[in-house]
């Protein structure tokens, strides 16, 4: 047998694995697509009619119609968006003292932020919960923003650190020769330099944000202040069989924004993600 | 005159460090106040607490080991520690096996510009961006034994007779595993692509000059150079299984019966549904120690010094 003839084979089951790999992945949300559009009769019809007879935008209108759900996505895009800012504002000092200063115990810090990640947020709020009631801070979007930028902070941090110590340190020096102090240099030039990275942790920090669950759920008892993570489990308890294609429709409108998120700029997550796991 | 130049460069080494050497404690304050207040305050509180007898709603009274004694002691432990095992190991092995098997073909199509590899890649991708609870949502819709059930209606339509995804109990954890493999193998894939990348051309160029074959490759070079990438990637994706609730909350609930109560969805019940805080202290205390057992089993098969 030639190479050539083996590369060609070696082809042949590159694509019948891949093929398998796309179905795997993609059929659970095509054939929630497939739901949400279909009418409720068609609904019963199962896969005969994966591609509806009579596809209807009526169950996006409905959800989307009800200002339940507005709230709930608001809610989601405000506490994401305000705990992803959060996040940045501290993280980014000292992702740079972590990249540009030494100082003893360095390392340990470092390491130290890498295992915070291994705690689950169930354990957090375990006593969190008694924390937050008694100093007034359930049912407040503050309060649920606060723990969301302690929950993402240690990962955005390292993604920073690994953003900046792209940028020469050359820079630094020759800006503070300019007379430029530490938080000058940081504002002026490192900052503006590292926007990809920025851009990227921030998405990262929106999309964990999204996917809270825990958090509000605990935190958060009034529907108006509910974020969509929530709401929609709490959609999904009242819904029976019979309504599933407004479930479905529910579903995809609670996940269509992160995918929209990450897609937009996945080269730059991607980068950033793997620069930290790669390293770290 | 040669001392004169060391001195001039030690002065200047001084004034760098002097320079490089500022305050740092004021950058890193915000990071140390955020996680002082909500990670480490919560995580003393928790051990403080699984010595009282405290209830999310009442008093704590004094300080006690029979909370912990008798939280451990409790006959369904075992049973959802045993849960908490092969929903834990079926995981991270699929995600894993899985993860490293897309990254090899996804890297071998980009060299051979075979159709639709980035298609593949971007797939696997959308499914990890998928918040946990629609996952759940999503997932229950896919087993669902009624008509609109997206894997049974399929099985039907082959002429295959309809599987009990949720309702089994035998069956239920590997239909949980399988939604959590859907979840969370792009994680996995992403970091051995990276990895891969980063292996060293020359070595497949010396592989082929002494005439290995395929699998002689795979296992004499890419997987020997992909070992400390692995191991790192199977800490987190462990510690990311352990931690996992909110997709199986939406998906089964923990149930038929107990059947996929993890311990975190266990530690969730106690203290949020039976309001027993103490409790839930102690079951917090044995995922920490979990966790941090099995991260330092790992760490010691990492290969020491090197490039990490």
């Amino acid at each position: 047998m030639s190479a050539k003839t083996r590369e060609r084979i070696g082809d042949l089951f590159s694509y019948l694995f891949m093929l398998v790999i796309f179905v795997f992945f993609a059929w659970p949300l095509l054939w929630l697509l497939s739901l949400a559009l279909r009418t409720r009769k068609e609904v019963f019809l199962g896969v005969s009619r994966f591609i509806p007879k009579a596809p209807t935008l009526d169950n996006f209108a409905m959800i989307l119609s009800s200002d339940k759900f507005l709230a709930y996505l608001w809610n989601a895009l405000k506490l994401s968006c305000l705990s992803a800012v959060g996040c940045l504002i501290v993280a980014l000092p000292a992702a740079y003292a972590f990249s540009r200063f030494r100082f003893r115990g360095k390392g340990a810090w470092m390491m130290a932020l890498l295992s915070v990640q291994m705690i689950s947020p169930l354990v957090i709020m375990v006593p969190l919960y008694r924390y937050m009631a008694s100093i007034g801070l359930t049912d407040s979007h503050f309060g649920a923003t606060m723990v969301y930028i302690a929950l993402s902070v240690p990962m955005v941090t390292w993604i920073l650190k690994g953003t900046i110590d792209g940028i020469p340190a050359a820079l630094d020096e020759a800006a503070m020769i300019d007379g430029c102090n530490r938080f000058g240099v940081f504002l002026r030039v490192v900052l503006p330099l590292s926007t990809p990275g920025i851009a990227s942790a921030f998405i990262i920090a929106v999309i964990g944000g999204w996917s809270q669950f825990l958090v509000p759920f605990l935190l958060i008892t009034k529907e108006s202040l509910t974020p969509i993570g929530v709401g929609i489990f709490q959609y999904a308890g009242t819904q029976n069989d019979s309504s599933i294609q407004l479930l479905a429709a529910a579903c995809l409108v609670s996940v269509v924004p992160a995918i929209v998120a990450f897609l937009a700029l996945q080269r730059l997550i991607l980068g950033a993600l793997t620069a930290g796991a790669v390293k770290g | 005159m040669t001392t004169a130049i060391a001195t001039v460069a030690h002065a200047g080494a001084l004034a760098r460090r002097r320079q490089t050497r500022p305050r740092v404690a004021p950058w890193l304050l915000p990071l140390i106040l955020v996680l002082g207040l909500f990670y480490l305050y919560p995580v003393f509180d928790v051990f403080r607490l699984a010595l009282t007898r405290a209830t999310l709603l009442g008093e704590e009274g004094g300080y006690t080991f029979a909370t912990l004694t008798q939280t451990l002691a409790r006959p369904e432990i075992p049973g959802i520690l045993g849960v908490t095992a092969i929903f834990t190991l079926a995981s991270v092995f699929s995600q894993q096996l899985f993860g490293l098997a897309i990254a090899l073909v996804v890297v071998r199509g980009e060299k051979r510009r075979l159709f639709g590899t980035t298609i593949v890649r971007t797939t696997a991708l959308i499914a990890w961006v998928v918040p946990g609870i629609a996952g759940g949502i999503i997932w229950k819709m896919l087993f669902n034994e009624a008509p609109f059930g997206g894997l049974n209606s399929v099985l039907r339509m082959l002429g295959a007779t309809p599987v009990q995804w949720l309702s089994d109990p035998d069956l239920v954890m590997w239909s949980v595993v399988m939604s959590n493999v859907w979840r969370g193998t792009a994680f996995s894939m992403v970091v051995m692509y990276a990895a891969l990348k980063a292996i060293d051309p020359v070595l497949y160029e010396a592989a082929a000059v002494d005439g290995a074959s395929a699998p002689q490759r795979l296992f004499h070079v890419t997987l020997p150079q992909l070992r400390s990438a692995i191991l790192v990637n199977m800490i987190l994706i462990t510690i990311q299984t352990l931690n996992t609730f909110d997709a199986i909350i939406s998906l089964t609930g923990g149930g038929p019966g107990r059947s996929t109560e993890v311990l975190s969805l266990y530690t969730f019940n106690v203290v949020f549904r039976n309001y027993d805080l103490a409790g839930g202290a102690v079951l917090s205390i044995l995922m920490l120690v979990i966790s941090l057992g099995l991260a330092l089993v790992y760490a010691a098969f990492l290969p020491k010094g090197e490039d990490r």
